[in-house]
């Protein structure tokens, strides 16, 4: 069988041209799809749970019923003073909207992966706004392309392809040699080898360059010393000089931008040097997002409660403050007291501090295989993939809303079926 | 009038308690009040033993004592119109959030968000204070706006973030980014800093100690006298910003 213009769930291109050829339950061949892509499509049946696991009380493992499982996660959630529900950015937005409603039913925290990667960039967005656009604009108009922190070629290898230097556009027919690229990062990485400038700067030195480049826009350059961060001024001159003679400008940064020192502050002096370039001509600004849905657990989040993470209703009104409602925070402070992950491996990504707390609460994990995260868990739940054996809405890093098709039936329930079943109980208690 | 407030023994310490309501215009009115442990909601008396002495005709006669480990007690003091509250160990975060009047003494550890968008008072704290202290909320253009905050000890990254108002005094060290967007007040910090002061639009930051990875787009004015009688560069900027702050440091050096 052969799917067509099927969606890839892997990173926030959401690319919707790929092809996938499938022998029974089997993927066979994956056309269109990068390696990252091609590889979760080829080996979605690897390490995948054949049922609900819980702990058996030696420190080993027994099969559980899904009625068993969810009985266990509305429990512990249940029992909770601070319950933390973390994840929901590689999964459907339904299921997204429903965590939602059960955290402010349980006066718990909802946060997404967001406040590990992109925080910031949302932090900054709120100071001053966003300049943004969609792909699609920036594939059809953009001739000068900025990758700031972040390298495309490895962790979004078609996003150059797609919407940037390799993607002819209708105002640009070679975008090959049409487009320049401008490529900032601390060390030479693939991305750079093909950039037109390459900027190399020291680690943590992001925002001295953003703002002796909005020094050197607006015509006060001469304030600039001979060096900033590593980078002379001549080369800050050069850049701020292409710039200004884009057409259409697109800026492009990553966690390299979002995570070094000054975190949320390097992103807002990025939004105000493209604030500062529109007095010239045309830029906009967008975050490459990671996870495939972590764009829309900020959208879902946002509709409902005003935030887009780190949402904290202990009070049963939506509080916000990242670096006291966040995920890693609360963890390290060892303020939770059980925790339901959804769709996600902080195992893979947090600190050791905070691992060690959610080893010593009741933690529940819904995750279709197992990864690092479940030795830590006391019950994991398995589940369809987006996009793969089930079907559902995620955002493009532009915001862009698109239908995650699925072409595989292995019988296993969605996310939204589950954390349904689990607010379902929740329900049961609190509005009897 | 004097309350004090001793923590009892919780089943879990590190459960946060919000408890915006020990401030001491609402306690003088009688201490049958609530806070928040977690999710759940719990008289005052159910985590603090309470003992009241005296009586207060106005605000300004009483004064709340804290005892115990108060570090994961949050938002006391927020509101504060007068009277005094004496902290005697640590305190949570947010501790005088919005805070117009009366004085507020820790005399441990402050956790972030101390003194924030304060508007008026005194606010002391007699050992560290994390991030974010004296600073805004997230997404607010105007942090603290009156008042003064003092430090004893170092202060974390972020301090007087926003400042647009008011004295902040920190007689040790700061973490990264003092003083970022600054649009008004002053801000002394005694001992060493990161990039202090990013975006400044207005207001006057003094460094007695040095500064690392100084912000290139501060511009040179000249020499001045510092408080302490020895010789200060003064700087004006952020010229990124097209901002006029003053920014007064003895020793700087730029990432180069």
């Amino acid at each position: 069988m052969i799917y067509t213009d099927m969606v890839c769930p892997f990173c926030g291109c959401l690319c919707d041209d790929v092809v996938i050829e499938t022998e029974g339950d089997r993927v066979v061949r994956v056309d269109n799809a990068c390696t990252l892509g091609t590889h979760k499509l080829m080996t979605t049946r690897k390490d995948r749970l054949k049922g609900p696991i819980m702990r058996d009380g030696a420190g080993g493992w027994r099969d559980a019923s899904y009625e068993e499982a969810i009985e266990y996660a509305a429990g512990v959630l249940l029992d909770a003073d601070r319950p933390l529900l973390y994840g929901w950015s590689s999964t459907q937005g339904e299921a997204q909207g429903l965590g939602v409603s059960m955290a402010e039913l349980l006066g718990g925290v909802i946060d997404s992966t967001t406040s590990v990667c992109h925080g910031p960039s949302i932090l900054a967005i709120q100071e001053v706004g966003h300049p943004g656009c969609t792909l699609g604009q920036v594939k059809n108009r953009a001739d000068v392309i900025v990758y700031w922190g972040c390298n495309p070629t490895e962790a979004h290898p078609r996003h150059m392809s797609r919407y940037t230097t390799y993607a002819d556009g209708f105002f640009l027919q070679n975008s090959f040699r049409e487009r320049k690229l401008i490529v900032v990062d601390i060390r030479k990485t693939e991305t750079a080898s093909i950039a037109d400038e390459f900027v190399q700067i020291k680690p943590g030195g992001d925002y001295a360059v953003f703002s002796a480049l909005r020094a050197i826009v607006r015509g006060r350059g001469a304030v600039v010393p001979p060096t900033v961060a590593g980078v002379t001024k001549e080369q800050l001159e050069k850049i701020a000089e292409i710039c200004k003679s884009a057409k259409f400008g697109a800026f492009f940064f990553g966690v390299g931008l979002t995570m070094a020192p000054g975190r949320y502050k390097n992103v807002r002096n990025a939004i105000e040097l493209v604030d500062e370039l529109n007095r010239h001509t045309k830029w906009t600004l967008t975050p490459l997002r990671g996870h495939y849905n972590v764009y829309g657990s900020n959208e879902v989040f946002t509709w409902m409660t005003g935030y887009p993470y780190a949402v904290d209703f202990s009070r049963q009104i939506a509080f916000y403050n990242p670096g006291e409602t966040t995920s890693v925070d609360i963890l390290a402070r060892k303020e939770c007291d059980a925790c339901l992950i959804v769709a996600s491996d902080p195992g893979a990504h947090f600190p050791r501090k905070c691992l060690e707390h959610l080893a010593s609460i009741p933690t529940v994990l819904i995750d279709p295989a197992q990864t690092v995260t479940t030795p830590l868990c006391r019950c994991q739940i398995p589940t369809a993939v987006t996009g793969i054996d089930a079907s559902g809405t995620a955002y493009r890093m532009d915001g862009v809303p698109i239908h995650m098709k699925a072409f595989l039936d292995l019988g296993y329930p969605t996310d939204t079926e589950i954390v349904g079943r689990i607010f379902e109980k929740v329900k049961e208690v609190r509005h009897p | 009038m004097r309350i004090t407030l001793s923590m009892r023994e919780r089943k879990n310490p590190y459960i946060p308690v919000e408890a915006e309501k020990i401030v001491p215009s609402i306690l003088m009115k009688g201490t049958d009040v609530t806070v928040y442990e977690g999710n759940k909601e719990r008289r005052l008396a159910d985590l603090f033993e309470i003992t009241v002495e005296g009586e207060a005709a106005s605000v300004d006669e009483v004064e709340v004592v804290l005892r115990g480990d108060t570090s994961r007690v949050k938002r006391v003091g927020e509101y504060m119109d007068g009277g005094r509250i004496t902290v005697e160990g640590d305190i949570g975060m947010h501790c005088g959030n919005f805070m117009a009047a009366g004085t507020i003494e820790v005399r441990g550890n402050a956790a972030g968000w101390f003194a924030r968008e304060l508007r008026g008072g005194t606010v002391i704290c007699r050992g560290n204070a994390g991030h974010y202290c004296a600073s805004g909320y997230r997404g607010e253009k105007k942090g603290m706006r009156g008042g003064k905050v003092e430090v004893f000890g170092d202060a974390g990254d972020f301090a007087a973030e926003h400042l647009s108002g008011g004295e902040v005094v920190i007689h040790g060290d700061c973490g990264d980014m003092a003083g970022v967007e600054m649009r008004g007040g002053t801000l002394t910090i005694h001992g060493d800093c990161a990039r202090p002061c990013g975006n400044m639009t207005a207001g006057t930051c003094t460094v007695l100690g040095t500064v690392l990875g100084m912000i290139p787009t501060f511009e040179r004015t000249g020499e001045i006298v510092g408080p302490d009688g020895g010789t200060l560069t003064a700087f004006v900027g952020d010229i990124a910003n097209r901002g006029k702050g003053k920014l007064f440091i003895r020793n700087f050096q730029y990432l180069e």
